[in-house]
């Protein structure tokens, strides 16, 4: 036995650990189960990224996703008013929409992930932090610019918005 | 792969490699954090003018291991109205992370975990998951108090983190790689980066003391005012697991951080001496600097007292963020404006230094003096008034 044999295994794993947590997001009633599940997506997401040699932007996803993206979600959930059990009834209402609507998103994805199966796979990258880094600031650097000022904005927004009174 | 001794399959070495560190780890751990409360406890008491521990064992040595054994044979109690997942979960949300950072520290010259070639991104990427189990834990205590206090605690934490990774960032700089073990290796002689980036050391150590909830900066456990935030609903090895152990081993790392970053690591007189004798004088070195760092945390925390939240975040924001970034920017001008030596670097460093340490107290100087003129013109109003 070798690492061959185990890298499908963990991608397996990983793999239905993803989709497995990735319903339990939609269908839990409680908010915050949604919002602890989510993490524990991004972190599978993560071991995928690790799984391809992309370490850095596991990290990245790790730093951002789950140290600051899902905190933030639970800092809202946290400072908003619930009446009990008005949320699980919200998601109850609306079954059958989500169905359909994730029914048509998958649709598309499916259908590209099953073209490009027989390309044979793809050497992994990124898991280098240099050139990562450089194609940043060199190939990149416009939409890099253009996402840093696209923060900024939203930046002064929320601070216009929390200074009006 | 690495290849298993005594023959062992790759595979299987690939998995008791994997246990031997976690249970290696987990015993670093549980010891260290017996000695530094001991320590915690005789350092403080000596400030103090007092005797400390020295009841149980000579000198008091077996307090801790009483401490803990009262401690694992506590009832595991849960309060009827708590979350009960969520409450469980969270001390192994805040402890874990704290756990995996110990995989890229390196101890002595080849005795580390794993080199990450992102070593301290992967650190900076752990300290930042610990934030989650704090608020998880405030929120499943269904307590008003623990609530408030998860979400000041998480307040902080995330504030502190920026100019604590800023700091970081400007020691990468300076050194050109993320790799912990490059990073200690980078520095054999006399001139540590100390004495290169005196800036970057002195406001990654006030976060690290903010980062690890040290006084002056633990209100997320002030026990005596603020009901010990989001832990008042913790006891037993819960609470063990999560106020002793956690913050025990988060000061650890952050210590172990900066004596690899700013102070050379392992590095010392003899570490290349020998086979056998290299690895223990760098572990002894290492072990040494890291251990004079919790020292100076401890003496702190006999010192000062502790700050007001808003005090706490106005530091952080209107303060030391600033100061991070241009520190940082001019540490990126400089080096690319002279890439075969660090002076420039190292003298616009001191300067910002001096500059932070002889404004910080006119500054406040200024405020203080404006916050009494308003007070006294509201007395005076009042009075008018009246």
């Amino acid at each position: 036995m070798s690492l061959d044999l185990i890298e499908p295994i963990l991608f397996g794993l990983l793999a239905l650990t993803i989709v497995g947590a990735g319903l339990g997001v939609v269908l839990a009633d409680r908010i915050t189960t949604s919002a602890l599940l989510m993490a524990f997506t991004f972190l599978n997401m993560a071991g995928m990224f690790v799984l391809l040699g992309a370490e850095t932007v596991a990290a990245f996803q790790i730093l951002i996703y789950v140290g600051a993206i899902t905190v933030l979600i639970l800092y809202g959930v946290m400072f908003t008013p619930q009446a009990p059990r008005a949320y699980g009834l919200f998601f109850q209402k609306q079954t059958t929409v989500g169905a359909v609507v994730a029914a048509l998103a998958a649709l598309p994805v499916m259908v590209i992930a099953f073209a490009f199966r027989d390309t044979g796979s793809i050497p992994p990258r990124g898991g280098d932090l240099v050139p990562l880094a450089s194609s940043i600031f060199t190939d990149f650097a416009f939409p890099f610019e253009v996402a840093s000022v696209l923060l900024l904005a939203a930046m002064i927004g929320a601070i216009v918005l929390v200074k009006r009174e | 792969m690495v290849p298993g001794p005594f023959d062992i399959d790759p595979l299987v070495w690939l998995v008791l490699r994997l246990l031997i560190a976690v249970v290696l780890t987990l015993v670093l751990i549980l010891v260290g954090s017996m000695v530094l409360i001991y320590l915690e406890r005789k350092v403080q008491a000596t400030m103090q003018d007092r005797i400390g521990p020295y009841h149980v064992g000579p000198f008091g040595l077996l307090q801790t291991f009483a401490d803990a054994l009262k401690l694992i044979a506590k009832e595991d109690f849960r309060a009827s109205q708590t979350d009960a997942a969520f409450f469980i979960v969270a001390p192994a949300l805040v402890f874990s992370p704290m756990l995996a950072s110990f995989v890229v520290i390196p101890f002595a010259p080849g005795i580390v975990g794993a080199d990450l070639n992102i070593g301290l991104l992967y650190l900076a990427t752990l300290g930042s998951m610990g934030v989650l189990g704090i608020v998880i834990a405030g929120w499943a205590s269904n307590n008003k108090y623990s609530l408030v206090g998860g979400l000041r605690s998480a307040g902080q934490l995330i504030s502190y983190e920026v100019p604590g990774i800023l700091s970081l960032v400007t020691a990468v700089l300076v050194v050109g790689s993320l790799s912990m073990v490059h990073i200690a290796e980078s520095q054999p002689g006399p001139i540590t980066n100390v004495f290169i980036i005196p800036l970057a050391f002195v406001t990654y150590f006030i976060s690290a003391l903010a980062e690890t909830n040290r006084i002056p900066f633990d209100l997320p456990e002030a026990e005596s005012e603020l009901v010990a935030g989001y832990l008042t609903e913790y006891s037993g090895m819960r609470w063990g697991t999560m106020l002793a152990l956690t913050e025990y081993g988060n000061v650890t790392i952050v210590c172990a951080i900066m004596s690899t970053l700013w102070f050379g690591g392992w590095q010392g007189p003899g570490v290349d001496s020998g086979p056998i004798t290299g690895p223990v004088l760098g572990v002894l070195w290492f072990t040494l600097k890291t251990y004079a760092f919790i020292l100076v945390f401890m003496w702190i925390r006999a010192t000062l007292p502790r700050m007001r939240i808003d005090q706490l975040m106005s530091f952080c924001w209107k303060i030391l963020i600033p100061l991070t970034l241009l520190n940082l920017a001019v540490t990126a001008t400089l080096l690319i404006a002279f890439p075969e030596t660090k002076v420039p670097v190292a003298i616009a460093n001191w300067i910002l230094l001096g500059a932070f340490v002889v404004g910080v107290p006119l500054i406040q100087q200024r405020r203080l003096r404006k916050l009494r003129e308003r007070s006294r013109a509201r007395t005076l109003g009042a009075a008018v008034a009246g």
